[in-house]
């Protein structure tokens, strides 16, 4: 059971490494096709509540861990920064903001390592 | 053996995270690969085998070989089998990468939407998937 959990939990945060990378085509310039930028948008949506659900999961399921663990309330307070993040910057993208578009992209990226990061070294577990 | 894998000493830490950053990077790219071949923009797809795919392969292999020797999973005997998965996915991986590389820098040069596009675009399918193998092997850790 942790070992499917923490497989599927894997897969959801590569779907959203794709949508960083997608975007991060776009922000050093290369006209993204509108088809490359709508798999970005869902492979979030997707990854977005997989990691969210079965990291959720996966801490109520682990003894050694507990959901009010800072690490875990801290991944999650990243998790929605990274959302709304997201969320602005495709509306950004909508109305030809460029220049904002980029600069939201790179903040979003700095959100998603610092939840790797948490997820590595799980600071206080 | 699950519980084991999630305490692992803090030393490990960085290379494991240069490793996943890595795989992250790979499969990130080879999905941006995909879908801009897909979409027929050849130059798009062949820049990012060039600048992310590549990059993203070599910090992947070098972190797992960093790694591996922090855990000392290569004096293992028998090797466990997702260490063995690991590197017969990872390896191979690099020559149907140059493969591609090859196929999608030709057909962005000569601006054929044809066979060496579609090619280029079964091999990036085919290390997608291959890739979600790994993972699962990384994850699991099947004996």
């Amino acid at each position: 059971m942790y070992d499917w959990l923490l497989f599927l939990h894997l897969i959801a945060a590569f779907l959203l490494a794709v949508t960083v990378v997608m975007y991060s085509a776009v922000a050093f310039g290369a006209a993204a096709p509108g088809r490359t930028l709508f798999v970005a948008d869902r492979c979030w949506d997707v990854g977005g509540l997989g990691t969210l659900v079965l990291g959720i999961w996966l801490a109520l399921y682990l003894d050694q861990y507990d959901f009010f663990d800072g690490w875990i309330l801290g991944a999650i307070a990243l998790w929605f920064v990274a959302t709304a993040l997201g969320q602005t910057l495709q509306r950004r993208l909508a109305s030809g903001d460029t220049p904002a578009v980029a600069a939201m992209h790179w903040i979003r990226t700095l959100v998603v390592l610092g939840l790797l990061v948490l997820m590595v070294w799980k600071p206080g577990a | 053996m699950s519980v084991v894998a999630a305490i692992r000493p803090d030393d490990w830490n960085i290379a494991l995270f240069v490793h996943i950053l890595g795989a992250m990077t790979l499969v990130g790219s080879l999905a941006l690969v995909a879908t801009s071949l897909a979409a027929r923009d050849l130059r798009l797809g062949f820049r990012s085998l060039l600048l992310g795919v590549i990059p993203g392969w070599i910090v992947m292999r070098g972190a797992a070989e960093w790694i591996a020797e922090k855990e000392n999973v290569n004096d293992i005997d028998p090797t466990p089998a997702w260490v063995d998965l690991g590197y017969s996915i990872g390896d191979p991986m690099l020559l149907l990468i140059i493969i591609s590389t090859v196929c999608a820098g030709i057909a962005a040069r000569r601006q054929s939407t044809g066979g060496l596009r579609m090619a280029a675009l079964v091999l990036v399918g085919i290390m997608v998937l291959a890739s979600g193998i790994a993972i699962w092997a990384m994850a699991t850790k099947p004996t």
